[in-house]
């Protein structure tokens, strides 16, 4: 009964070690080699032109900014949000999990574009109405700055922020607050001396996992900073290897060493953040609500709060893309504007062949990569939480660290090596690239359903006459439906909506939906972009729905 | 069927330590009875369980079930537990939650391919069995802790197994619940004729329920015999204390030659019930359960098994009063009728019946 297992764990170990520790073992070789072409011939100049760079310490001080800001806007949301949620009567409680879900499902480089529709500084529709509308001539409110880089990244990274304290947050043993109130101190008094510290461990791994996140970002600085010339570490990065003249895989991937170094390093403080936050927090079984604090008069102002933010957050950006793509060049909503509307933009998207090439591409890789992908953390998840050796933990270590991976870096890493191969400038090349970067998305959804199957569903299914593979197809898979399912459509709309490594590895044959858009971002063709982004959304939409009722099919209990 | 085990052995090794489960244990348990085994948590009894299933694979020795032999070391034979067509009743009642009813009792038939209609007609017979008509299709997770714990019962006896095991299967259920429960677990497997080897730490499960009982500690067995004899006549400390509430008198045999033997102590000389191994000069220990020791007023006349002493402390706990009483040196705690007039403090006299004082070897 051993030998399956055994043959099982080395040659995972061997799937997902070529998946993420190839990227990182090319780029570290690709920095220290003189150009793509000469692979082999070693030199130190890249680290000395990519450090010595008297450019390059704005652009540090731009990260950390940028990184740090965000992570600074989406925490404190996240808490204020959770905090309502959990510990109030704050009216309409379903709305905290929408907010806390949908906007995984708008594409990042939408959101970012749908603030620049609003807020460029030439043509940007609050910018128009503020000058056409109400006369303010000269105004020129512009997104295209650090506030507003951070502002948008900030609330992208919210959901991610809300689901780490979230849990926390009312896993949280109330008897702490309620023995402070007792010694007389006011609810305020309570949340800053008593709740906010003991959720600290909790606060902290948010916060470092939002500037994770930043960090790897790459449409917010490209679509929103690149034209106010602010550059970040990934935006250095794609212009060494994608403008000028020149570009430069050997200086990108010195570039990349320093951010994937404290992408790593951040990673590894968060694991050790949230394992901290198990000891802290306690959840108590005894099964008590949490008490809730009646806001009074300020129940309905709060909750118009939320209702804005979850219409900034979802609405807004689809809303204001759908108009752009009906209306013939960037204009303030009138009657003259709802005259001119056409299919103009959409009839022009479905007639340019890249734009369809592109879309199909991206239906490709988010339906077979999710699927190809879903199958490897399928037997990851299975060695991780049932073989449970010391390999197991091997393979545990190896599948998180690609957590850690910023797009751009791996990408530049990839390339290295698949300029080597045949595959470099497939449609393979970029399966390959997605599954290693997003594989833990993933596995912990089916870490997590395994650990639920308790050892005892298997054991009794063994006992009563059904083999191991019959107890696999009768009993194991069936439960781990909904697992494999959540992780189906996460891995299917983060391919569906790649950008960062894309935009690295899509060669002319290869684009996809993301990148399609970057480069009419790039061209200034809104109408188009929008037309083509509101596709990208219903995509991803479509395929969320069809896997949610395949699994709701495939779980039903009653004959 | 009977079931045999020969100098079984299987260790766990965490975080650098061995811990032996289970030390060459040996173990006949006779077919057609209800066969407990009880002992305090960690004393490897379910681990043993576990391996007669096939769950757990033994270090060494040999397991045989009927006429077959399903686990040997030596042989290198390891039968795999879907093979071993038997029954088991896990602690957590392993209902499949993605199924009903139906199939989950269907399942074991299912398994081996049995013709449809058969299955059906199976399924029904044994849901009346355990009294669940009619719940065919519920959701399984739909159901009570004791609806589902009958729901166990049923997969577990619809293949009509030789042998059903059980791992402590009424420990998830309220005090009340599990005492029904019990008793109709009992009649279930009287009607049956089947072999049942049951896991239990509840002495008062192990006492009602079973045949026979073997109490282990430690990876072993420390006494095998039925309710009546493990409880009234163990030869062995462990057994005695783990299985109720009693006093312990350390002393010395004096004479046999009576009725009684007579053993020397700290109270006085006490007369109890003989014991072949106990020759004149031993050292022994003499046992005394609690509700033996009868109160008498304190101007009772002297006599065999008559000591004098004080109530230190007195509990009322509804159906009893429990206290303790000083004699010389040694607290004795004692259960008495709830109508007794005793109060705290006083002097009383106090008699224990010989036929339940027993010797204990040292």
């Amino acid at each position: 009964m051993q030998q399956t297992r055994t043959a099982l764990t080395p040659s995972l170990i061997a799937i997902v070690g070529f998946l993420t520790v190839c990227p990182v073992v090319m780029l570290i070789l690709g920095s220290f080699t003189k150009g793509l072409g000469a692979f082999g011939s070693f030199t130190l100049e890249k680290y000395v032109k990519a450090y010595a760079d008297p450019a390059f310490a704005d652009i540090l001080v731009n990260t950390a900014v940028f990184t740090i800001g965000s992570a600074v806007v989406a925490t404190v949301l996240a808490l204020f949000l959770a905090y309502l949620n959990t510990r109030t009567n704050i009216p309409f409680k379903f709305m905290f999990r929408i907010i806390s879900l949908i906007p995984m499902m708008v594409p990042h480089i939408l959101f970012a574009v749908s603030w620049v529709l609003l807020l460029n500084p030439s043509n940007g529709m609050i910018n128009l109405f503020l000058r056409q509308v109400l006369g303010m001539d000269g105004v020129a409110l512009s997104i295209y700055t650090m506030p507003g880089m951070i502002l948008v990244e900030g609330l992208l990274d919210l959901p991610i922020a809300y689901l780490v304290i979230a849990p926390a947050m009312s896993a949280f043993d109330v008897s702490l607050e309620e023995s402070s109130k007792v010694c007389g101190a006011s609810n305020l008094r309570t949340l800053t001396k008593v709740t906010l510290p003991v959720l600290r461990p909790a606060i902290l791994a948010a916060m470092t996992l939002v500037i994770v996140r930043s960090l790897a970002s790459f449409a917010v600085p490209s679509v929103i900073g690149m034209p106010g010339r602010i550059y970040v570490l990934a935006t250095h990065i794609y212009r060494v290897v994608a403008t000028g003249f020149a570009t430069d895989y050997g200086l990108a991937a010195a570039v990349g060493m320093s951010a994937l170094a404290v992408s790593i390093t951040l990673i590894f403080l968060y694991r050790h953040l949230t394992r901290e936050g198990e000891k802290y927090v306690t959840i108590s079984s005894r099964g008590y609500r949490p008490t809730v604090i009646d806001l009074k008069k300020a129940r309905y102002p709060l909750f118009g709060i939320v209702a804005l933010l979850s219409f900034v957050l979802i609405v807004l950006p689809v809303l204001v893309l759908f108009y752009t793509s009906l209306v013939p060049y960037s204009m303030v909503p009138s009657a003259k504007a709802f005259a001119m509307m056409s299919w103009k933009h959409w009839i022009a998207v479905l007639k340019d062949p890249i734009s369809l090439l592109s879309l199909k591409n991206s239906l490709y890789l988010g339906v077979g990569g999710a699927t190809l992908g879903i199958v490897l953390s399928f037997f990851v998840a299975y060695v991780i939480v049932k073989v449970r050796t010391k390999a197991s933990g091997v393979l545990e270590s190896l599948s998180f660290l690609s957590f850690s991976f910023p797009g751009i870096v791996v990408g530049i890493g990839f390339m290295w090596f698949f300029v080597q191969t045949p595959l470099y400038a497939t449609i393979w090349a970029l399966l390959i690239g997605y599954i290693a970067t997003y594989l833990p998305y993933g596995i912990r959804p089916l870490t997590s359903a395994f650990v639920q199957i308790h050892s005892n569903l298997e054991e009794s299914s063994r006992v009563c006459g059904g083999g191991r593979l019959y107890t696999m197809r009768r009993i194991v898979i069936p439960l781990l439906i909904p697992g494999i399912v959540s992780g189906w459509i996460l891995m299917a709309t983060m391919f569906v909506r790649e950008l960062s490594l894309s935009v690295v590895l899509s060669r002319p044959g290869t684009e996809v939906l993301a990148v399609q858009i970057f480069r009419f971002a790039e061209d200034g063709l809104w109408g188009r972009l929008s037309a083509l982004g509101i596709l990208m959304i219903f995509i991803s939409t479509t395929l969320v729905i069809i896997a949610s009722l395949v699994g709701a099919k495939l779980t039903k209990v009653d004959k | 069927m009977e079931i045999s085990i020969r100098r079984l052995s299987k260790n766990f090794y965490s975080e650098g330590k061995t811990i032996a489960a289970l030390a060459n244990v040996d173990l006949n348990i006779p077919a057609n009875r209800i066969f407990t085994l009880l002992g305090p948590s960690g004393c490897g009894k379910t681990t043993l369980l576990r391996c007669i299933v096939g769950l757990e694979m033994p270090d060494s020795g040999e397991i045989t079930i009927g006429d077959e032999v399903v686990f040997s070391a030596e042989k290198g034979i390891y039968v795999p537990p879907d093979k071993r067509k038997l029954g088991m009743v896990f602690q957590t009642y392993a209902i499949w939650p993605h199924m009903n009813v139906f199939d989950n009792v269907a399942y074991p038939l299912q398994a081996r391919n049995d013709p449809r209609e058969e299955i059906r007609k199976k399924v029904e017979k044994t849901l009346h069995f355990v009294q669940l008509d009619g719940f065919e299709n519920r959701p399984a997770t739909k159901l009570s802790g004791g609806q589902q714990q009958r729901v166990a019962l049923a997969r577990a006896l619809v293949a009509e197994p030789k042998v059903i095991l059980f791992d402590e299967p009424l420990s998830n259920l309220d005090a009340k619940l599990r005492e029904e429960t019990r008793k109709e677990l009992r009649s279930f497997l009287t009607e049956l004729k089947i072999t049942a080897v049951y896991v239990t730490h509840d002495r008062i499960e192990a006492l009602s329920l079973s045949d026979a009982v073997a109490v282990m500690k430690s990876g072993r067995i420390v006494e095998t015999g039925t309710p009546w004899e493990i409880y009234f006549d163990s030869d062995r400390r462990f057994v005695a204390d783990f299985i109720g509430r009693a006093n312990f008198i350390e002393g010395r045999v004096a004479s046999t030659a009576d009725r009684f033997t007579m053993i020397d102590s700290a109270i006085g000389p006490i007369a109890s019930e003989k014991k072949i191994d106990a020759s004149p000069g031993k050292t022994v220990t003499v046992c005394i359960r609690p509700e033996f020791i009868r109160v008498l007023k304190a101007s009772h006349k002297d006599g065999e098994n008559i000591f004098r002493g004080k109530v230190e402390s007195l509990v009322f706990v509804g159906d009893a009063y429990e206290g303790e009483i000083r004699v010389g040196e040694t607290l004795l705690i004692f259960r008495i009728e709830p109508t007794t007039a005793v109060r705290e403090g006083e002097e009383i006299a106090l008699h224990f019946d010989p036929r339940h004082c027993s010797i204990l070897l040292n």
